[in-house]
């Protein structure tokens, strides 16, 4: 049964044509990684499966329900409880605190502040940087940042985490720990990560990967 | 320390000369003296092949059914025979190129020559780098969960092997978004 | 309703953000607001100012009729002091219950007065000196406030047991009070004023609630990857300016309070007024509160209708969409055609039909701001960068202009209204003064004895005057026209005559008509004259028509001419001597015991230095509302710059490691601002040009430029340029040295 299917999605900016026809289908709870050249079209195939941009044709299905059908509302609900964000910086609001920033998705959903920000110390705790909750983003590392980030994404439960260069701004050692806390968490919690990258020791972690090349994808199925 | 045969090193040339000469044959019937030009010319830059690993590769092939021989021309020597693919040396050739290399460093010889085959032989050069860079990622893949695992001593011998497979498959990518190019050199 | 506060507080929790930069934006966004706010709280308070006044006015009329005798009597005096005029009543109770004016406890005996504040500091003011021998009687105590206009107001009540019962009958104080009319120049000069200094206000609330805008769009495209839809996000938005509102609104009471003490302390009488009237009324009072944050939420909100915010603002930067030029010129068009369309129709005493002049000049002012984004989009888009600066700024300005043309838009506004008060000023300006300078060539004094009053003893005791030359009586009567209109006669023997007016050979037995201002004779020759005081009726002998100089009108007649004519009032002229220094005021102390009994002119008087000083003012005044609001755009040009540095301290960052020279990233700073403020400064030279040829037009009057003030605001501008980059250069260093490497 699967829990993200796009298919035949083309977009173009332009004379551009990010997609020409992609699909993707991603289980509940894998670990999909999507690689490709530089320009293929990952950022935007990603964009698309989360509902955050529109495609010009074909469709995309979370569950039994089509994403490419709904208003900004029922969007934007949905990327509040269903999916959690992790990209390469910027994400995070630089005005709030880093506990004030994971707690944010929580606030939004009606959540009391002093529950919200509760859960949210949690999970700044699993990622290792309760150390920073009260500094704002901009003074932490990039590192500290992306592990809040990370919390931000997990904190509301999501079901799918959509990933893109979550390590792209940070060394091996730093980026290899992020890696490793959000895909444990994600099994921990059972959420399945789309991960864009083109680094292969980080699209090691996955389960299996998709392949981006020239608009168009192809899914790799390997034996696990 | 569970890790043994997760890397060998090759020292030997990987490369199965005996695919080599099958694909060079897909495009027509040659001479012996020419298939070692080609290859020559293609694969061979700082290692030449002696004529008579020429023909006792023809010879193996013969005997397995790969090639057929298609013809003497007059005078002396196995230098006037013209040699042909069987549809069981296509087949064959076909095999080979599909399945990946086991990933191990130093893989490149072997990937560049069924890169040049496959595009030689009008197929698609794009899958079998594909095809080989699925096969390092699930052993990469294999390589992480071991890593994430085991110990410290684990994880630094993990790395090691997890960051010369990253150096092959950034070149596979690589060769991956020059396969175009490659081609038209190729077939020119 | 939870989710919609909790939201709203979210937005102002953003936009107190924490950080230093986000309080400064904050209290800079306070306090530009506030300066608003205040401005409109002043303004919200002219109405009850003006009725307070016209009340106090209303209350202090004579009730002259009434049941049985009158229980007292008044006589009105005005006495002229050089360019003031203290004005007031000279009482005579008659029973013990005579009614007493407001301001004061009791009516006063003969020989005490009671002063106003403003006329006992006079008084008491070696300033005053000239003036004390008109007032020798025994003060007595102080009119409050209930008595007076303003707070400045030179009055009095003094009694005097001289005067004699005759149309002079008091029966109460206070009739009800009558609206009064306004000079129409003055009146759309105030409508200008307001508009100008109103404009800029409600336009700089709008810049203000969107400053930092790119920062904010990021921040909330943050918020929109999260999962608030776009309505929750425009209601985060409106939290977000409603902080900057409410603070606004917090500052400017503060300011309005703060200054409200010091308004009786302006010097042109008619702004001066007592604090404790400076009250907006209820109403208005609402307005603002509620108007100031709607404001500025409809404006962030009306602005965020263009960049739609998008989860995807966090990653990628949208490509700015083209300005459509057609609906912006829609207000400039409109409102030029409404202000033509108004040309003539101003006369003196006509009160133009004010909405199409009101709508006229808002629309035209609505018109830079409206147009300006524009503008500056497309010249901004036509240059090309000659220098690398130049191209940095310009690359920036195509990418964002936005923003510029925003602050700049409130600084074309206020630059434009200013120009336009100043040519205004200037017009009005120039004409008061060829008035003045034309009568400054009089040195006469005229004076006119009440009914009944000892002219022989006046006339002996002006001939004993400092500075009196000679005397000349002219004995007068004043009748009406069988056409309806009403004419002065004069009588007097040629020498008397020939000093008040040019006549050529002037001989004894001849009469002569003045020529008024709409060019005919005051009389013919034939025409009938009914007097008023006796009912008789005399025929206009023969007459000379001559030029009119303004000194005396009607009719003059020799005493041969006007035989079977009886004179009804005596008019003294004084000649005085030009080289005694307030000749004038030493004649009129000569006559001081007859106070109330005697009212005098004089012709020469010297009002030019008054005029400058009204000018003066009121020039000081608009030069500093500019001042100030240009200060306040210029700070929000200043926010604007550091948020643009801060924004992209990246790349700078990137740009100064590799080499750039700091000197060429600061000039391309420098650009950035003076190219859109160049812009605007030249739309707002010729809007306000345009805007005051136009209003001058529709007054009337004639147009004259005060370059010298354009030049002086539009260096203030240039100045300012200079100032704000030179400001933003410390963060530009900053933002260049190793920490500017980091992200966020
Ligand atoms: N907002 C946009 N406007 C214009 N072109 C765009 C936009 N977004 C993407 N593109 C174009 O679409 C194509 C695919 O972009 P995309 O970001 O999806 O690539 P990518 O695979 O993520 O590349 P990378 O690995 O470099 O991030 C590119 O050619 C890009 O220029
Ligand atoms: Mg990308």
């Amino acid at each position: 049964m699967s829990l993200l299917r796009a298919e035949g999605l083309t977009k173009s900016f332009g004379k551009t044509h990010a997609l020409e026809g992609a699909g993707i289908t991603i289980r509940a709870g894998e670990v999909v990684a999507v690689m490709g050249p530089s320009g293929s079209g990952k950022s935007t195939l990603l964009h698309c499966l989360a509902g955050i941009l529109p495609p010009d044709s074909g469709t995309v299905h979370y569950g039994d329900r089509e994403l490419t059908a709904m208003n900004d509302g029922e969007r934007s609900e949905l990327r509040r409880t269903e999916f959690g964000f992790v990209f390469q910086f910027g994400q995070l609001v630089p005005e709030l605190t880093c506990l004030e920033n994971v707690a944010l998705p929580l606030r939004l959903s009606g959540m009391k502040r002093k529950d919200a920000e509760r859960a949210a110390r949690d999970w700044l705790g699993r990622l290792e940087v309760d150390g920073v909750a009260d500094q704002r983003p901009g003074e932490t590392s990039g590192g500290q940042g992306q592990r809040v980030a990370v919390a931000r994404a997990l904190v509301t439960g999501p079901k799918v985490i959509f990933a893109d260069e979550p390590t792209g701004a940070l060394d091996s050692l730093n980026g290899e720990r992020v890696m490793h806390l959000l895909t444990t968490a994600a099994r921990e919690t059972g959420a399945a990560v789309v991960l864009v990258t083109h680094e292969p020791r980080v699209a090691a972690y996955s389960d299996r990967e998709v392949v981006v090349r020239d608009g168009r994808s192809r899914d790799v199925e390997f034996a696990r | 320390m569970n890790t043994p045969g997760v890397y060998t090193v090759c020292i030997v040339l990987p490369m199965s000369i005996g695919h080599a000469l099958l694909g060079l044959l897909e495009s027509g019937p040659r001479h012996g003296y020419d298939l070692k030009r080609a290859y020559d010319e293609r694969f061979g830059q700082d290692r030449p092949l002696h004529y008579g690993q020429v023909y006792s590769t023809l010879s193996r092939l013969l005997k397995n059914g790969l090639v057929t021989e298609a013809g003497v021309e007059a005078g002396e020597g196995p230098e006037r025979k013209r040699y042909a693919i069987t549809d069981a040396g296509v087949t064959d050739v076909e095999r080979w190129l599909s399945t990946p290399e086991k990933p191990e460093p130093y893989l490149q010889n072997t990937l560049y020559a069924k890169v040049v085959l496959a595009l030689l032989s009008g197929r698609s050069a794009t899958e079998v780098l594909d095809t080989q860079r699925a096969a390092h990622l699930a052993t990469m893949r294999e390589l992480t969960r071991r890593k994430v695992d085991g110990d410290l001593a684990d994880q630094l011998i993990c790395d090691f092997a997890l960051f010369h497979l990253e150096a092959d498959l950034r070149w596979l990518e690589l060769t991956a978004a020059r396969v175009d190019q490659l081609a038209e050199e190729v077939t020119r | 309703m939870k989710r919609v506060i909790s939201d709203l507080a979210l937005g102002v929790r953003l936009a107190v953000g924490g950080s230093r930069k986000s309080w400064a934006r904050l209290a800079l966004q306070g306090v530009g607001i506030g300066l608003g706010v205040a401005l409109l709280l002043f303004a919200a308070s002219l109405p009850s100012v003006i009725d307070a006044r016209t009340d106090r006015q209303a209350a202090r009329e004579i009730v002259a009729e009434g049941n049985g005798p009158a229980p007292l009597l008044a006589e009105h005096q005005s006495h002229a002091f050089r360019s003031d005029y203290a004005t007031g009543y000279y009482l005579k109770a008659l029973t013990p219950d005579a009614p007493v004016p407001p301001g004061i406890d009791r009516v006063p005996g003969d020989g005490e007065i009671f002063l106003s504040p403003a006329l006992a500091r006079l008084l008491d003011s070696p300033r005053g000196e000239l003036l004390r021998p008109r007032f020798p009687q025994k003060v007595v105590g102080t009119i409050s406030q209930a008595g007076l206009q303003n707070p400045n107001e030179l009055t009095f009540y003094a009694g005097s047991a001289d005067i004699r019962e005759d149309d002079n009958a008091v029966h109460g104080w206070g009739v009800a009070r009558q609206g009064g009319g306004m000079h129409p120049v003055l009146w759309l000069l105030s409508v200008v004023g307001l508009v100008v200094l109103l404009f800029p206000v409600l336009v700089f609330v709008g810049v203000a609630t969107r400053l930092a805008a790119a920062q904010r769009d990021r921040r909330l495209a943050a918020l929109r990857l999260v999962g608030a839809a776009a309505s929750r996000v425009r209601l985060i938005a409106s939290g977000e300016s409603l902080a900057g509102a409410l603070a606004g609104l917090v500052v400017g009471f503060g300011i309005f309070f703060g200054v409200r003490p010091f308004v009786d302390r302006i010097s042109i009488n008619e702004l001066s007024a007592f604090p404790s009237e400076v009250m907006p009324t209820p109403a208005l009072t609402l307005t603002v509160i509620v108007a100031v944050p709607v404001l500025a939420v409809v404006t962030s909100l009306l602005a965020m209708r263009r960049t739609i915010i998008e989860p995807l603002g966090v990653v990628r930067d949208q490509k700015p969409v083209r300005r459509r030029v057609w609906w912006r010129l829609v207000p400039v068009v409109a409102g030029v055609a409404l202000l033509v369309s108004q040309i003539g129709k101003i006369t003196q005493t006509e009160k133009p039909n004010q909405w199409p002049v009101v709508f006229g000049i808002v629309l035209l002012m609505l018109g830079i701001p409206v147009l300006l984004p524009w503008l500056v989009e497309r010249v901004v888009f036509l240059m090309k960068g000659r220098t690398p600066a130049l191209q940095l700024a310009v690359r920036w300005l195509q990418l964002d202009s936005g923003t510029a043309a925003r602050v700049v838009g409130g600084v074309a506004v206020v630059l434009a209204g200013t120009v336009t008060l100043q040519m205004m000023l200037a017009g009005v300006e120039q004409e008061v003064q060829a008035k003045e300078k034309k009568q400054a060539a009089f040195h006469y004094l005229s004076v006119k004895p009440r009914q009944g009053a000892d002219t022989n003893g006046i006339a002996a005791a002006l001939e004993k005057g400092r500075g009196v030359t000679a005397l000349h009586r002219v004995e007068q009567a004043w009748g009406q026209l069988d056409s309806g209109g009403y004419v002065t006669l004069n009588i007097a023997p040629c020498a008397a005559l020939t000093k008040q007016a040019t006549i050529p050979n002037c001989t004894d037995g001849k009469a002569y008509s003045v020529r008024e201002s709409t060019g005919l004779p005051a009389a013919q020759a034939g025409d009938v004259v009914t007097f008023r005081h006796s009912g008789e009726r005399w025929t206009v002998p023969a007459v000379e028509v001559i030029e009119g100089t303004g000194s005396i009108p009607g009719l003059l007649i020799t005493p041969a001419a006007a035989r079977g004519l009886v004179p009804f009032g005596t008019e003294v002229f004084v000649e005085l001597d030009p080289a005694v220094p307030d000749a004038a005021e030493h004649a009129r102390n000569a006559m001081a015991g007859y106070s109330w009994q005697v009212y005098s002119y004089f012709g020469g008087q010297d009002d030019t230095d008054e005029a400058e000083r009204v000018f003066g003012v009121v020039r000081r005044a608009l030069l500093a509302g500019s001042l100030l609001t240009l200060l306040v755009a210029a700070a929000s040009l200043l926010v604007v710059a550091l948020e643009q540095v801060r924004e992209r301290r990246r790349p700078l960052a990137v740009m100064a490691a590799s080499g750039v020279p700091r000197g060429t990233l600061a000039r391309s700073l420098l650009w950035q601002n003076a190219v859109p403020l160049a812009i605007s400064t030249a739309v707002s030279l010729a809007t306000g040009i345009g805007l005051g040829v136009l209003v001058i037009r529709v007054i009337g009057a004639e147009v004259a430029f005060d370059w010298a003030g354009i030049g002086l605001i539009t260096g203030i501008v240039v100045g300012l340029t200079f100032a704000v980059t030179a400001l933003t250069l410390p963060s530009l260093r900053r933002a260049t040295g190793a920490l500017g490497l980091r992200t966020e």
